[in-house]
């Protein structure tokens, strides 16, 4: 496949009646790597995730996953032979068993694997003849997992896939999203727990109020992001100054005498121009995932 | 699988109509005397006793509310149950969830329309008295046209309207108001009553006096009912296929 990404999509939109859910997002997903979604609770990403499996429709913008146009009801069932998915609820049948629902799910699937969903139902201890209405949260996330992963998707969708779940459970999903990436599935997955996205994510999409307002590598956001503060003995720079019109400059809060700048990259030529500004103090500070989900997300509102 | 979802979902509902009106049509034969002597008219012969308590009568009406009971659920309720995530993202169409359910839902329709033409004879003999399998067959097959547009009505409203019972109050109401409407003078011209089309009453095919179907079945009109029933179930296919989970 030429196309390095795994889901793209085209100024995505989704309005229900007078709220618009999805903003012209246009995402881009790359293969073989686990890209965290990140965003508030509300912040449109179970609507893009649904939109990217067929599950709602789009507005407005387009979009592929694996190549198939996720607007053509054919090319999305094609595509879902591909791609597994498991949902903010994690709500399963609940008149089946564990085994009910397996041999369903598998006889969906032509590449099901016996020998993975076994070893899966090992892992993950489920009780074959228990009824899911009788399981965990927790449990059931495993369930989920394993009817997703005993196939070896070319991608994986999780939306909000620790939520609920005790510790030991996140820890557990963690380490299965990461080693199925390793086996060379991609992994998408929304979330609203930064921790667990900085912890396993290679990429990050980050989305506020149907926008998309960041996205970048976890590596690359290591190495090049910088908060840069200044401080002026008078008035500060106005908007239209050169210094903030610099590459690099990724958001900047004015607080008095004082301005903070978050950079993605370019911080060096940006602390430069600052001088020039007369700016008295500069102060170049390493920045977490944390503050800059903050900054953005707090600021955008 | 999917028929397999389908009964699983279906077979609760169907279980409980199968024992209603088997029961009904058993224990209405084997105590006939004490029923029968309760009608006002005592002369009552056992073909017209059935005709007015079965086909006529109670068990007709539990057979509708079965078949549109039967027609409830979907991918609608599903949304409701916060299934419908892990239903649409199986390599399946919705077209195919809409078949699935509707073929299953009209052979559980079948199988309750020909219950009385198997129960009925079968057990009218441990009284001592006969009912012809040819009448029971040929109101079993008019059970089973209006039965599976019944079913069709349901099937329709369960798409339509979201919330756990709204489909199903609605269409109770709608059966109501169908059966006012129906009775409205010069209707008959516009609308079909498909409880006297399943009874056979005032119907040409249909002769009072010995409370038996005789002449031909109005093929042309049970056509009709089954094209209308088809139709019921192409536009929840559409609707179902625009809607948003």
């Amino acid at each position: 496949m030429n196309n390095p990404y795994v889901i793209e999509t085209q100024e995505l939109t989704k309005r229900f009646k007078q709220f618009e859910a999805v903003r012209s997002v246009s995402l881009r997903i790359f293969g073989g790597q686990i890209t965290g979604f990140l965003g508030r609770n509300g912040a449109g990403k179970t609507t893009t995730i649904k939109m990217l499996l067929g599950i709602t429709h789009p507005t407005s913008g387009s979009g592929t996953v694996l190549g198939h146009r996720i607007d053509i009801p054919k090319e999305s069932v094609e595509m879902r032979k591909h791609v597994a998915y498991v949902g903010e609820d994690k709500q399963l049948y609940p008149y089946m068993t564990v085994e009910e629902l397996i041999r369903f799910t598998k006889s969906f699937y032509t590449d099901w694997r016996p020998d993975l969903e076994r070893q899966l139902l090992k892992r993950y201890e489920l009780p074959p003849g228990r009824k899911i209405k009788s399981l965990s949260k927790g449990m059931r996330t495993k369930l989920a997992l394993l009817v997703a992963l005993a196939r070896r998707p070319a991608l994986l969708i999780l939306d909000e896939p620790s939520e609920g779940l005790d510790p030991v459970s996140v820890e557990d999903l963690l380490q299965s999203l990461v080693r199925t990436a390793s086996e060379g599935t991609a992994v998408f997955f929304s979330s609203h727990q930064i921790e667990e996205v900085e912890r396993i994510a290679d990429r990050i999409s980050m989305i506020d109020q149907g926008k998309l307002v960041m996205d970048f590598s976890l590596d690359q956001f290591r190495m090049n992001y910088r908060r840069v503060i200044l401080g002026f003995a008078s008035q500060p720079p106005t908007a239209g100054s050169e210094l903030f019109r610099m590459a690099g400059i990724d958001h900047v809060r004015a607080d008095g005498r004082q301005i903070t700048i978050l950079s993605s990259h370019n911080a060096e030529a940006i602390l430069e121009q600052a001088r020039h500004c007369h700016a008295v103090s500069v102060d170049v500070q390493p920045i977490t995932l944390r503050e800059v989900f903050l900054e953005k997300v707090g600021a955008d509102n | 699988m999917l028929w397999y979802k389908a009964w699983r979902e279906s077979r609760t509902r169907f279980l409980f109509s199968v024992l209603a009106i088997a029961g009904l049509c058993a224990g209405l034969v084997l105590y006939n005397k004490d029923a029968r002597a309760a009608f006002a008219d005592k002369q009552l012969s056992y073909a017209e006793y059935i005709w007015r308590i079965v086909y006529h009568g109670g068990v007709r009406d539990i057979f509708v509310l079965s078949a549109v009971v039967l027609g409830l659920g979907g991918l609608l309720r599903e949304r409701e149950q916060k299934t419908a995530g892990f239903a649409l993202a199986l390599p399946i169409s919705r077209w195919q969830w809409i078949v699935s359910r509707a073929a299953v839902g009209f052979a559980e329709v079948a199988v309750l329309s020909s219950l009385p033409a198997l129960v009925l004879p079968a057990v009218s003999s441990f009284v001592h008295q006969t009912y012809p399998l040819s009448q029971a067959l040929q109101f079993g097959l008019l059970w089973l046209v209006c039965g599976v547009l019944f079913f069709a009505l349901g099937f329709f409203l369960s798409v339509v309207l979201a919330g756990e019972y709204v489909a199903g109050i609605v269409s109770l109401v709608s059966l109501v108001l169908y059966s006012l409407l129906v009775e409205l003078p010069g209707m008959e011209k516009f609308l079909p009553d498909l409880y006297d089309v399943m009874s056979g009453a005032g119907m040409p095919y249909f002769r009072p006096q010995i409370s038996s179907l005789s002449g031909p079945l109005p093929l042309a009109l049970l056509a009709t009912i089954l094209l209308t029933a088809g139709a019921f179930v192409a536009i929840t296919s559409s609707i179902c296929a625009r809607q948003d989970f």
